[in-house]
């Protein structure tokens, strides 16, 4: 009970922290509305060139809405990969080992409360730009049926930048697998095109990876909620994100041997 | 009881070379050539428990890289070490419990939040419960005096101030020892003083032992009763801080006044005269080669002593010939 007790107060300290500076938290959040008017702009001339209301099983609106589910995920998931790097290069780091809390718990505990208010502000606004846009979601319980798997998104997320992270006890600066990861998570994770406007064989791959798992599969579950897709999204998040930590953990295991603490 | 134990502790980092130029850029790339320093060489050391031991050594000698190794967070290229039991990159999470650390160049405290909320969340890191954790919270506040420090945000504190706030955060878990990584660095001499007067106070009243680094012979004098000088990763001296004094302070500065004007050739056997004046002298010698007695005796048979003053050089003079030696041993 303590054990937990502790890694919610991490949580907790960081969600305060986060709302350290209310501007810029609402400023950067504002992004969003930008990004929905351009997709909008993209998918409207898409689909009537098409000249058809569904494609791939989607329409315009449920195609919005889920950009926007995606968008929140993707904006709101903190820099684990940068700020596990930062503080090898400036040796912070060299406090958040001498506690007695496992380091990717606090890690973890940390992205999440970092999380929680920005994705909350992407989804005010990006869902207020869409509903104007496109009107009301087609499965307003959507929403509620993704919230766990957009929790188990960012814990997808976080498991895959942590090992990015961690690299950073080896080579100081991850700056470059981070643009990596980010691209991949463009393409296969379905942010900027749904999955399902994908060739068959390119749908294939990308739904096998965990990218997939980490985007396109909570915002599906949002725009077409059913009990068959929550149970196929949920376990296919779970076996990533059970292999995913357990490698994580093994990477921590060797490369805090290596680790470099920079600084006096 | 010891609380530390160190039997030749070893840390050797692998640093990239890499000649100047774009030219220089690209053969490292294809070519990166590397070679060790030993940032910690075959260091044995212990520490009694309840005691304030002073770490001290120029930049670059492998104090930080010891106390990282000490807590845990390095993991040494060779040797052994034991803090109050526990083998520290072993059994980082319990070693955690009994020791405190400050690292006086990178900040625990969250930035932009009150210290009480770094100290309530320390609270529940450490496993106090919440009635313990206010009540160390108060103590705390009344022994560092930083009642009024604790609901300001950290960022709009002083450095002073903060250090304070700090050093109480290290200490909320009743820890066995604190290993304090300059502590004092950046300080005017009143904070100095308040940190210092705090952690003596601590180290009465807990018997929390203090491992301190530090470039500042000040905090040596002022905390500490044994002195380990460190350089190139190596002991070169260690004893008691009475004993550094007895055998390195023996050179002694005297300024003399008197009532009428002193000779222009004033000299006395075995004494460096420093400058001669109208009515004084300043001079210099060394108490293990030439008795005080002696020099006293003629300064006074020289005229009417109007005012004298004796003083040793300061401790930091002493540590600098220290490491001199070292080098010239080499």
């Amino acid at each position: 009970m303590k054990t937990f007790s502790k890694y919610w107060s991490i949580f907790q300290i960081t969600l305060i922290n986060s709302l350290a500076y209310p501007g810029e938290l609402v400023g950067r959040s504002l992004m969003i509305i930008p990004f929905m008017w351009i997709f909008y702009q993209l998918w409207k001339v898409t689909f009537s060139a098409a000249g058809a209301d569904v494609v791939s099983g989607l329409t315009l609106r449920d195609t919005l809405w889920y950009l926007m589910l995606a968008e929140t995920i993707e904006l709101g998931r903190p820099p684990v990969a940068r700020t596990m790097s930062e503080s090898v290069k400036d040796g912070s780091i060299a406090y958040i080992l001498n506690k007695p809390y496992d380091f990717l718990w606090y890690q973890f505990s940390t992205a999440m409360g970092e999380t929680i208010f920005r994705a909350m502000l992407n989804a005010i606004f990006g869902g207020l730009t869409v509903w104007l846009l496109v009107g009301a979601p087609a499965h307003p319980e959507g929403f509620l049926i993704a919230i766990p798997a957009v929790l188990g998104a960012w814990a997808l997320h976080f498991c895959i930048n942590a090992m990015i992270g961690l690299s950073a006890f080896a080579v100081e600066d991850v700056s470059a697998f981070t643009w990596i990861y980010q691209k991949l998570a463009f393409i296969f994770g379905g942010l900027l095109i749904p999955l399902d406007f994908y060739p068959q064989w390119l749908q294939v791959i990308a739904k096998a990876l965990p990218f997939a798992s980490a985007i396109y599969g909570p915002a599906r579950l949002f725009v077409t909620p059913s009990l068959e897709l929550f149970i196929s999204v949920m376990s296919l998040q779970l076996a990533w994100i059970i292999v995913l930590s357990l490698t994580l953990a093994l990477v921590y295991r060797s490369g805090i041997k290596q680790l470099t603490v920079n600084g006096g | 009881m010891n609380s530390i134990k160190v039997k030749n502790l070893q840390k050797t980092f692998q640093t990239k070379r890499k000649a100047a130029g774009l030219g220089g850029s690209v053969r490292s790339l294809f070519k990166p050539e590397y070679s060790s320093v030993e940032a910690v060489n075959n260091l044995s050391f212990e520490m009694e428990a309840g005691e304030l031991l002073g770490f001290i050594g120029p930049n670059g000698a492998g104090k930080s890289t010891t106390i990282k190794m000490l807590t845990g967070i390095l993991h040494p290229s060779g040797g052994e070490a034991s803090v109050l039991g526990f083998t520290p990159w072993v059994d980082r999470q319990k070693l955690a419990f009994q020791i405190g650390t400050v690292f006086g160049q990178r900040p625990q405290l969250w930035y932009h939040l009150p210290a009480i909320d770094t100290f309530t969340l320390f609270g529940k890191i450490y496993e106090l419960d919440d009635r313990e954790t206010k009540k160390r919270i108060d103590f705390l506040a009344e022994a560092f005096e930083m009642k009024d420090l604790l609901e300001v945000p950290v960022r709009k504190l002083s450095l002073g101030q903060r250090m304070r706030c700090e050093v109480a955060a290290s200490l909320l878990h009743r820890p066995k020892l604190i290993l304090l990584d300059e502590p004092s660095i950046g300080l005017d001499v009143v904070a100095k003083q308040n940190i210092r007067d705090a952690i003596r106070r601590m180290n009465q009243e807990e018997g929390v032992g203090v491992l301190l680094t530090s470039h500042d012979a000040g905090d040596l004098e002022a905390l500490c009763k044994r002195v380990i000088i460190v350089n190139h990763g190596q002991i070169v001296y260690e004893d008691k801080v009475s004993n550094l004094k007895r055998k390195f302070l023996t050179t002694k500065l005297v300024e003399v006044r008197y009532a009428e004007g002193v000779a222009k050739d004033f000299s006395i056997d075995g004494v460096e005269i420093l400058k001669v004046g109208h009515y004084g002298v300043k001079l210099k010698f060394d108490a293990a080669k030439t008795s005080v007695e002696s020099v006293l005796a003629h300064i006074s048979a020289a005229g009417d002593i109007v005012d004298i003053t004796i003083s040793d050089p300061p401790l930091e003079e002493v540590i600098a010939k220290i490491y001199e030696q070292a080098k010239e041993y080499e």
